[in-house]
């Protein structure tokens, strides 16, 4: 195949134009102030150092870039096919090598072994908040969804909810909101932890229940709304929760058992430990009902519903009980959050944070406990550098930029996640080859 | 035919030759279907005695499917009844129950277009039948106490039995995907029967198939009603196949029943044989 | 005793200054119910709801904005100078919409309709598509930054008086020129050859093919025009309250509320449901408690969440055939 032939210049124009969105997307920030073109302008004519030896503008390196880019595509676009094998090949490699019941066992202990020790390590107070607060409550958030999303199948835009249920029944029962504890007789942290964590299950079950009848997309925008009811109606109840300034700091979780005594303080390092207990917890919970016959039925109403049906099952007792599953480990990380972030405020709820662990499940692969805890490590340490180090010009918001393109190459290249799950992969892979699937259809979409 | 009775998972009527109650198992009265400005079903009154294999047959739209989706309560018609006896139980009424309901009574079915659950395995596909969804079993599904390994041993044991009637033992590992047409619509048969249910209702089980694989249907349709004693109400276009299996036949037409008897007396109506073949038959009497 | 209080000065609020809610609620309405023509169209052809049409909307609003800002400078338009910046304002809006509506359509739904993606997958890449167009629009933009068009008219200029109430121009020509453009888009979509495609490819794609129909065409066209309308309105907006980056979430899901009440799929019913959403946001005003704002998105989200769990079809029920 000729390298300059109609296909392939039209290629070229495309890639180019991708550069240039990239070149915007990295370059400078435009100016609310001044002409709307000044980021474009600067991202473009922009000089840039190549190497320290000379200095051009932007425009010609990403010209450059993106021609080189087309050059590769253009020679091996006959091998594509070869490529992305191995890309798959690679990718899967860790799935295949745990797939051994002994291979697998040893890497949980070194995970385990390296988890267990790695504080004593890691002294920098930076470090651990970042472990804790950034990737330990969100292993948990995206453990949580990925039940919803992953195990049944449900598309909740709202699941930062059951966060903000925990987080509000911490602060509540220990006193730290300006409406009066129950009973006006504040609970130890440590005792909210069960309560917060039935709370925000009690919750799942009530917003389940009308709302899970709704078909796929529909259920999408229903638990948006919801999300978004709440938030707004939180910010006005300031007489209950703070409203948009929020609560109070909520108490340190102190254990006193008998003789032995613990106090959780501003040191981080106890904080790790108790989200490494539950996080473990919840692992074994959820994989004990991936392979129960809970999990089973979830697969089936996944696969197609009706069919699910005909055998028996009850797709809305399995659905509820999906979001109440979940809607506990997302509790438990409010009630933890209460504890260690101290004041608890809307802005810590918000739509944004709920599409956040969408993306850490989707990432790592939904359906798969593993690749959601994977997942979830490997965006939010990236974000945490990001934010932090700020490489390149690279400004704060700029992340969210890239988790759209991301997430929009990853339902084209790799629905199916990063780690994914066995049967996820064979479903996306299925419906690519044309496999009928029956994966959205509910009852009253049937033709008579 | 063999005296095939089973043992710990239910008593199962044993019949030498097809011998066909007298009691109704299904009584559909005056049924009506509307869905918008189409009327699907147009009083439609259809009785299924215990035990015997019925047919429906019809052009295509008819209203067969709509009947099937009725009966399972996939469908909600807007006038008539549906009453399903179960053996040696108080007769329940099928409309205004959920299909998941209808279901668990004892009222499974196939579907026109393969259901199966593709990404699973030929055993699992029919383990989600087996099991028992009554109850949540949150605590047993974590626990995994002697109850539920009690109840999953039970539920395996259904499987097994079920690959071996339909003779898909050797690929019980095989995701479904995988499978011929003619096994899948084996495996969709045992996943029907993995409820116990007391009547199965077929919708083209045949369809798609090749001479052989409808041979091995047809004798499969029949062991079940023989050796399970499920009552079989099937749907399908191939005549040949319908006139060697089922005892008694309805034909719908435009969403009515125009003909009822045995496949003789239907063979010979006048109303069916133009049903099928159009107006054309009649100008050219 | 509080409780009464309340609702009997809502009421009083609204029998006093009902010509201006009224007013309020029709420009509102007439922004909506453009942009939910979008949603409808697209969820007719797709079958999908297109997270990224408010962001669609934005980028238009801020093209006009933009434009008008250029031509004007400092200056203030008057007479038949500012039908024009109008029109050239609604015109570009549109253009740049309908671009960026193409481009998420390329993008981020067409290489899934070609892998028979699952509709999981679409939401999904929807999504993506908002965030990105958001953020970029951010960056280039300012977070936060509400920016006005030129000064098209004079300031606070007042076309005429309603029973004592001064009606703006910026209100008329909103009304107008929404109700105009509706009407264009209705008999594009029931008269035109064009419009039978896209109809045809609502209720039927795979048959629709089969008769000839470009389907991927067909597409194309469906985003162009509701990506156009949403930039009218994005334009006829920004007259009234400014362009901001995040615009495009709180505006797309009162759009989608009044779509979905209109009954989704069903262009007229979207246009009826923009206008009532716009009016009941209008006139819910009075019935804030403590003057929170947040009240009025409360009350809209409830109906959204309500209409969801009661009747999903909407009121006017779906054309294509469609249910929950």
């Amino acid at each position: 195949m000729t390298i300059i032939s109609p296909a392939n210049l039209k290629r070229l124009f495309l890639i180019l134009i991708v550069a240039a969105v990239v070149a915007i997307m990295t370059g400078t920030p435009g100016s609310s102030t001044a002409s709307p073109t000044t980021g474009v302008h600067g991202s473009f004519m922009e000089r840039v150092s190549w190497f320290g030896l000379f200095a051009a503008p932007r425009w010609l390196l990403f010209l450059t870039l993106g021609v080189i880019v087309w050059l590769l595509v253009s020679l091996y676009r006959p091998r594509a096919r070869t490529i992305r094998q191995g890309i798959d090949h690679v990718l899967a490699f860790p799935k295949e090598l745990s797939s051994r019941k002994p291979t697998r066992v040893t890497l949980i202990v070194i995970a385990l072994v390296v988890v267990i020790l790695l504080p004593k390590f890691v002294h920098e107070s930076f470090w651990m908040y970042l472990i804790v607060e950034q990737i330990g409550v969100w292993i948990l958030l995206a453990l949580g969804l990925n039940v919803v999303v992953g195990f049944a199948g449900l598309l909740d835009l709202g699941f930062a909810a059951f966060y903000a249920i925990g987080a509000y029944t911490t602060a509540w029962l220990t006193g730290a909101l300006p409406m009066p504890a129950l009973f006006h007789h504040p609970i130890p942290t440590l005792w909210v932890i069960p309560i917060g964590i039935l709370a925000a299950m009690v919750f799942g079950v009530l917003l389940g229940t009308p709302t899970l009848r709704l078909r796929g997309d529909y259920l999408a925008i229903v638990t948006l709304g919801f999300a978004l009811i709440i938030d707004d109606f939180v910010e006005t109840q300031s007489g209950v929760t703070g409203g948009g300034v929020g609560s109070s700091p909520v108490p340190h979780p102190s254990l006193n058992v008998g003789f032995w005594h613990f106090h959780w303080g501003i040191s981080q390092t106890p904080y790790y430990y108790l989200c490494l207990i539950f996080v473990v917890v919840f692992i074994i919970v959820f994989t004990s009902l991936e392979h129960s016959r809970i999990g089973r039925a979830w697969v089936a109403i996944r696969e197609d519903e009706v069919a699910a049906e005909s055998v028996g099952i009850n797709p809305l007792k399995y659905k509820v009980m999906a979001f109440a599953v979940g809607a506990a480990s997302g509790g438990f990380g409010g009630v933890m959050s209460a504890g260690l972030v101290g004041i608890i405020t809307p802005g810590l709820f918000t739509y944004q944070v709920s599409v956040n662990v969408l993306v850490l499940v989707i990432f790592g692969g939904m359906g798969s406990i593993w690749g959601v805890a994977l997942g979830a490590i490997v965006i939010q340490t990236a974000t945490s550098y990001l934010d932090n180090y700020q490489p390149w010009g690279y400004q704060i918001n700029d992340l969210y930029m890239y988790i759209g393109a991301l997430l929009i190459i990853m339902m084209i290249f790799r629905p199916a996640g990063l780690l994914p799950s066995r049967r996820r992969r064979r479903e996306f892979a299925m419906a690519e080859g044309g496999e009928e699937m029956h994966t959205d259809e509910v009852l009253s979409g049937e033709q008579p | 035919m063999s005296d095939a009775t089973e043992d710990g998972v239910s008593e199962v009527v044993v019949t030498e030759n097809p011998v066909v109650g007298n009691d109704l198992i299904i009584s559909a009265e005056h049924l009506t279907l509307r869905f918008g400005g189409v009327v699907s079903l147009r009083d439609v009154s259809i009785e299924m005695r215990r035990g015997e294999i019925l047919a429906v047959i019809g052009p295509n739209g008819a209203g067969k499917t709509s009947l099937f989706n009725s009966l399972t309560g996939v469908y909600q018609p807007q006038e008539g009844s549906i009453i399903f006896t179960p053996a040696g139980a108080a007769p329940l009424s099928v409309i205004g129950k959920k299909a998941y309901q209808i279901a668990r009574a004892g009222v499974s079915r196939t579907f026109q277009a393969s259901r199966l659950f593709m990404a699973l395995s030929v055993f699992e596909n029919i383990k989600i039948g087996a099991e028992d969804h009554r109850g949540i079993g949150l605590v047993g599904a974590l626990v995994k106490g002697p109850g539920t390994r009690r109840g999953e041993h039970r539920s395996d044991e259904v499987v097994i039995e079920l690959l071996d009637f339909v003779g898909l033992r050797n690929e019980a590992n095989l995701i479904a995907s995988q499978l011929s047409y003619g096994a899948r619509r084996r495996l969709e048969i045992a996943r029907a029967l993995a409820t116990d249910p007391q009547v199965i209702l077929l919708d083209e089980p045949a369809a798609g198939t090749n001479p052989s694989e409808k041979l091995e249907l047809a004798e499969l349709i029949r062991r079940v009603r023989d050796e399970r004693g499920v009552s079989v109400l099937l749907i399908e276009h191939d005549m040949k196949l319908i006139m060697s299996l089922a005892e008694r036949l309805y034909v719908l037409n435009f969403g009515s029943v125009i003909a009822e008897g045995s496949p003789d007396e239907i063979r010979a109506n006048q109303a069916v044989i133009d049903a099928y073949l159009g107006s054309s038959h009649e100008e050219a009497s | 005793m509080g409780f009464e209080h309340f609702w009997l000065s809502g009421f009083d609020q609204i029998h006093t200054a009902f010509w201006r809610y009224l007013a309020v609620g029709l420009q509102n309405g007439a922004v909506y119910a453009m942009i939910a023509v979008g949603y409808t169209l697209v969820y007719g052809v797709l079958g999908l709801i297109n997270f990224a049409h408010g962001e669609v909307f934005m980028c238009g609003g801020f093209a006009g904005v933009f434009l008008t800002r250029d031509i004007l400078g400092n200056r203030v338009g008057t007479g038949w100078g500012s039908v024009g910046l109008v029109l050239a304002g609604i015109v570009i809006g549109g253009l740049v919409s309908a671009l960026v509506a193409t481009g998420v359509e390329q993008v981020a739904y067409r290489p899934l309709r070609k892998r028979h993606a699952p509709k999981l997958a679409f939401l999904i890449s929807a999504i993506g598509a908002s965030y990105f167009l958001q953020t970029l629009a951010g960056k280039e933009f300012g977070y936060g930054v509400n920016i006005f068009p030129g000064q098209v008219f004079e300031p606070g200029k007042v076309m005429f008086t309603l029973f004592g109430t001064p009606i703006n121009t910026i209100t008329v020509v909103s009304i107008i020129a929404a109700i105009v453009m509706l009407v264009v888009a209705d008999r594009i979509v029931r008269a035109t050859r064009l419009g039978r495609g896209i109809r045809a490819v609502s209720q039927d794609a795979e048959t629709s093919s089969l008769m000839g129909v470009n389907i991927d065409r067909t597409i194309t066209i469906t985003f162009i025009l509701g990506g156009a309308l949403a930039g009218a309105a994005g334009f006829l907006y920004s007259l009234q309250s400014g362009i901001v980056q995040n615009a495009g979430t709180e505006i797309g899901i009162y759009a989608f509320t009044a779509a979905v009440l209109g009954g989704i799929g069903n262009l007229r019913g979207a246009a009826l449901g923009g206008l009532f959403i716009g009016l009941f946001g209008s006139f819910s005003v009075p019935f804030a408690f403590e003057g929170n704002v947040q009240w009025t998105e409360i009350y809209t989200f409830l109906i959204l969440v309500l209409v969801l769990i009661i009747r999903p079809t909407g009121i006017l029920g779906e054309k294509s055939g469609r249910t929950a």
